[in-house]
């Protein structure tokens, strides 16, 4: 299907916090309780519409156990957007976000989007790390921030468009240089020949067509 | 040909009809060592490994495509599966339009070996010819895993029925029949994947790109620290750009020398089995020791009967298998030419 970019995402955080989840809720919109261990990584995508284009999302899943760590860095290379999850009953998964942190800042672009996500917010009972925690890290961090259930679907779907629609906002500042690869944005192809006029100018000038 | 077809890499492979007038022992299937004859293309001549839709296929295509822009230096060994289950015979798992094409390619083009395993799935309209590489209309191709080999273990399942068993480091197992439209020479092909795979060559070493000054695996314990370190300083010099490509050879060099000692560790395709060994084997799995052993696992005290692997030998005192597919060997550059004649 046509679309007008493409941006690619990764999915990071520790083993076992709900990252093929909540990419299986995202692009099949099920639930799948129990789920092999990710190696490598595993893709999904889906299609959205922001601001009148579809936007395609191309999601990489990978494996968050420590044993995988060193190959999960080689992905984060040419994002422009990253999950980061943790798990609200699991204190030692919100303890790890700064390595985390500063794997993604330092194998990544400057400009990639991160959200922040607290996963399994539907076990309210066994939570370990309060909301307001997860905002002021959020915050301290300059991250966006979520918490989210793949079991009841509930922000997940926000939490990926609402990256999106970030991502969107910097094309349109300028801030993203969409025909630099290394950013994580491609231009569809109906939109490359239009872009190309416009190459030369600003590179987060919005590709032709549409409104705004 | 599809539109989208990439241009044709420059990987050096070789251009000259390649005669081999000795075969090998260890080689699984010597009749079919003649079928490789002449495969590898002539000047002006397209590429066999393209007409038998192991080169360039869709799965190539998708990788290279603008979209993913994977590997884009490196060759892509690819063929169309179907995923099967064990009952009373090999069942399908899925209708016949759904099929998997599973790859095999190398993060970065120069390395020894393939180090990546891809998987997609398939899905052909109804009616539809599956010709690999050049089909009428094109399928619907999703990619869905990547996998570093090392994580894999590829095993030839059931040679008659042309079943690989794919077990990754999870236990996750599939059982992959070849597609019936791919030739038999394909079959063979995945026969000497698996065997390089779990032998390595004997010209890995030799490969002028790769500047090694030693053994990838250390001959003190396998430790991973060592040469494989230098190798890794040394791909990072000779290539300085950044990118995942780089990142995941620089890791996957260090794991190389693991996952070798690790399949020598299974040898069950070792040049002594025969076709029936194979399957037998794969019915009588459940006790072998392969079974038991995650691929990971670095208890290496069976090293002492081997006296040195394939993979370590610099200097080989006889005659060593040598791969005829240049799609799978990195190091299958003009400069192989030589080596070749030298070893038959």
């Amino acid at each position: 299907m046509a679309y007008a970019y493409l941006f690619k995402y990764i999915i990071i955080g520790d083993t076992g916090v709900g990252k093929s989840c909540l990419l299986l809720q995202f692009t099949d919109k099920r639930f799948q309780p129990v789920h092999d261990l990710t190696i490598g990584v595993e893709f999904g995508a889906r299609m959205i519409t922001i601001d009148g284009k579809q936007i395609k999302l191309q999601i990489w899943d990978t494996a968050g156990q420590e044993s995988f760590r060193s190959i999960t860095r080689s992905y984060y290379r040419g994002a422009a957007g990253a999950l980061l999850v943790y798990d609200i009953t699991r204190r030692d998964t919100f303890n790890h976000l700064t390595t985390w942190l500063e794997d993604a800042r330092q194998h990544s672009n400057s400009n990639m989007v991160i959200m922040l996500i607290g996963n399994k917010s539907d076990l309210e009972s066994r939570r370990e790390v309060k909301k307001e925690e997860g905002e002021a890290f959020a915050r301290e961090h300059g991250l966006i921030f979520m918490e989210t259930s793949a079991k009841t679907a509930s922000n997940v779907e926000e939490a990926f468009i609402n990256t999106a629609k970030e991502i969107y906002e910097k094309i349109q500042e300028g801030v993203f240089d969409i025909n630099n690869e290394a950013n994580g944005i491609k231009i569809g192809p109906q939109h490359a020949a239009t872009n190309a006029t416009h190459a030369g100018s600003q590179g987060g000038q919005q590709a032709g067509g549409g409104c705004c | 040909m599809l539109s989208s077809v990439p241009q044709r890499k420059t990987w050096r492979k070789p251009k000259k009809t390649v005669k081999v007038t000795r075969s090998y022992p260890t080689v699984p299937s010597l009749n079919v060592w003649e079928e490789f004859r002449g495969l590898f293309p002539v000047d002006g001549e397209p590429d066999p490994g393209v007409g038998l839709g192991v080169e360039e296929g869709l799965l190539c295509q998708m990788v290279h495509s603008p979209e993913f822009n994977l590997f884009p230096e490196s060759v892509v060994f690819e063929s169309n599966f179907v995923q099967v289950k064990k009952g009373r015979n090999w069942i399908d798992i899925y209708k016949a339009s759904k099929t998997m094409a599973l790859g095999v390619t190398s993060s970065v083009p120069c390395l020894p070996l393939p180090n990546i395993l891809l998987m997609a799935s398939v899905k052909w309209q109804q009616g539809q010819t599956q010709t690999w590489n050049r089909p009428s209309t094109t399928p619907k191709i999703i990619l869905k895993r990547i996998l570093p080999l090392k994580f894999v273990e590829l095993q030839v399942c059931d040679c008659l029925q042309r079943i690989l068993r794919l077990r990754t480091v999870t236990e996750k197992i599939y059982y992959l029949r070849l597609h019936p439209d791919h030739p038999e020479t394909v079959f063979c092909f995945w026969i000497r994947l698996v065997q390089i795979l779990q032998q390595g060559l004997s010209i890995t070493t030799k490969d002028p790109r790769i500047l090694v000054t030693h053994c990838l695996v250390s001959k003190n314990g396998c430790n991973p620290s060592g040469d494989s370190k230098l190798v890794q300083k040394k791909l990072q010099a000779s290539q300085p750009s950044e990118s995942l490509t780089q990142l995941m050879a620089n890791e996957e060099s260090e794991a190389l020398s693991r996952i070798f000692a690790d399949l020598h560790q299974h040898n069950q395709f070792s040049s002594r089995s025969s076709k029936k060994t194979e399957t037998k084997k794969d019915s009588s799995e459940k006790n072998s020791p392969s079974e038991d052993s995650i691929p990971c696992t670095l208890d290496l005290s069976w090293r002492n009967s081997f006296t040195c692997g394939e993979w370590e030998r610099e200097n080989p005192s006889g005659p060593q298998p040598l791969s005829l597919l240049s799609t799978l060997a990195a190091s299958t550059g003009p400069q192989l030419a030589p080596l070749i004649g030298s070893f038959i």
